[in-house]
């Protein structure tokens, strides 16, 4: 009896030490754990976080997607409005991606207009989508030189836990994958554009792909899916995106140099989770 | 109409776009405001704290249709100078752009602030906010997919007061909170979009089961005074009891099984 209150309050303040040692020490707190070989969840270098991925959950919406990576939660929305198309190019649609990072999901975020990193996801998941073609625009041509879909696909992060970009372009594509569109049909003489309730059709996408990140520390430790704990210490970030037949669509790399090896080894690692998740 | 200003923040559409106008619009509304319910009964609700990890607290309230986040950070330190003998409470509701049935514009508008100021007039009462001077609490709430105003603001209150308990902030009790509509003579309790749209008026009610205190009463629209203490006094009070063994429940499921 006395034996197991005498240990229960020493078990409390230990954690409560290695808490207090995270907050003050992270990299040292982090390097602790590397040279041990795993990280502070438990995972090891290679491991992932579980992902599940939930379509279809809401109603306003004409396609949704709820992806937990982990801990980080994205859920992203498509709405389809109708427009004019541009000028120069009279029968193609518009993929309008953007991603928020409300003060919800993080103490880093404060309230008020999209700080550098949403814009900066923002801007990355524009070009993950447009340098893959994974929609073709004039598919979504109601008539040309007078009406077109425009397809907005919004991201909002419930909760940030590191990653977010792999979340948000997984959810991106599986509310593109859920969105049904009605019929449209374009009346010459009035000018409008008249939508049927009853028939949707879903959008063609041609590809099927997923990005992976890893975050390298010390050049040599190169540790997949970075959790929030982590992000900030790592010293290059490496992000590769590859379709499910192992073609390369993208790579971006920000904070240092790598060699070639760990790339070439990313990009691999890259290929084999892909084809895990498609399942 | 969607007014899209060119924001340089965001990635950019077309300058105008409109939702798609449907051949079979008018039938559509006539169908929707019957009721699937009895008049007495509120949507199941289903809440669950603790979702957000890297909030000090955190609930989901989801009422079929309507998806509502809370998360609460705080106390933390105030970003004002000013002292002040008490905490601050503030109140920050966000519409993500698919939650309405017409697209919404990311940015914040008239709409956010007023529920924003509903909740934090119906929650503030019931923290104990002279135990945190020179703080700030930030309730934030991200409301996923809407279905009716009135049930935007009871949910979220709901929510906040979850995310306030789960949080470990010093409270007075739990708010419950609950919207009623009135069509003719008939009360309807907890209205969804389609049947507030179709009634006369509207009453939100919050309140303090626990001291049976009143919070907040929030009533718009056409209704005789009489008819409006009738519904809180004898409709709204007894539903808020129920709801608060919904959260207490949920509480407390939530911290056993951590």
């Amino acid at each position: 009896m006395s034996s197991s209150s005498a240990t229960n309050p020493s078990t409390a303040d230990e954690t409560l030490r290695a808490q207090i040692f995270q907050r003050l020490h992270p990299r040292v707190y982090l390097e602790r754990f590397i040279a041990e070989k795993i990280r502070p969840d438990g995972r090891t270098f290679d491991e992932w976080r579980n992902v599940s991925v939930n379509v279809g959950s809401i109603s306003t919406a004409d396609g949704s997607a709820l992806v937990r990576m982990g801990d980080t939660t994205i859920v992203c929305g498509v709405k389809a409005e109708i427009a004019e198309p541009e000028l120069d190019r009279p029968d193609l649609g518009y993929l309008v991606p953007n991603i928020d990072l409300p003060a919800i999901c993080s103490p880093k975020f404060k309230p008020g207009p999209p700080a550098e990193e949403a814009q900066v996801l923002s801007d990355r998941l524009n070009e993950a989508l447009v340098a893959s073609g994974v929609l073709s625009l004039s598919s979504l041509c109601i008539h040309p030189g007078k009406a077109v879909w425009t397809l907005y696909v919004d991201c909002t992060c419930i909760n940030y836990d590191g990653n977010a970009f792999d979340a948000a372009l997984l959810a991106m594509l599986g509310a593109l994958r859920n969105t049904t569109l009605p019929k449209a049909t374009y009346d010459e003489e009035t000018g409008r554009t008249t939508c049927s309730r009853k028939t949707r059709s879903p959008l063609q996408l041609t590809r099927n792909f997923a990005s992976t990140s890893f975050g390298v520390l010390d050049t040599s430790h190169v540790l997949s899916d970075p959790t929030a704990f982590e992000e900030p210490l790592m010293d290059v970030t490496l992000t590769v995106i590859v379709d499910d037949r192992g073609e390369l669509i993208s790579t971006t790399e920000s904070g240092g140099a790598i060699s070639e090896e760990t790339l070439l080894r990313c990009i691999n690692r890259a290929k084999e989770r892909v084809l895990q998740l498609k399942d | 109409m969607a007014q899209s200003a060119h924001d340089r923040r965001r990635i950019n559409g077309p300058e105008e776009s409109f939702p798609p106008i449907f051949d079979d619009d008018d039938e559509d509304i006539t169908l929707n405001t019957q009721r699937s319910r009895a008049p007495g009964d509120i949507r199941p609700i289903f809440l669950q704290p603790g979702l957000i990890s890297q909030a000090n607290g955190s609930a989901y309230i989801e009422t079929e249709k309507t998806k509502i986040a809370c998360a609460v950070y705080g106390p933390r330190q105030s970003k004002t100078t000013t002292y002040s003998e008490k905490g601050r409470l503030n109140v920050e509701v966000k519409f993500t752009p698919f939650s309405c049935t017409r697209r919404r514009a990311p940015m914040r508008d008239a709409e956010d602030r007023s529920i924003g100021v509903a909740i934090h007039q119906a929650i503030v009462s019931s923290i104990r906010l002279e135990l945190f001077p020179k703080s700030t609490i930030d309730v934030f709430i991200t409301i996923i997919e809407n279905d009716g105003i009135e049930g935007c603001i009871a949910s979220g209150s709901l929510a906040a007061s979850t995310a306030l308990a789960d949080a470990g902030i010093e409270m007075l009790g739990l708010v419950a909170s609950c919207s009623a509509a009135i069509v003719g003579d008939e009360i309807q309790l907890d209205p969804s979009e389609a049947e507030a749209r179709a009634s006369t008026g509207s009453v939100i009610l919050a309140c303090m089961p626990a001291l049976d205190s009143i919070t907040s009463i929030w009533q718009s629209g056409q209704m005789s005074a009489d008819m409006a203490l009738k519904v809180i006094l004898l409709q709204l009070n007894t539903r808020c009891i129920d709801i608060h063994s919904i959260v207490a429940q949920s509480l407390l499921e939530h911290r056993k099984s951590n």
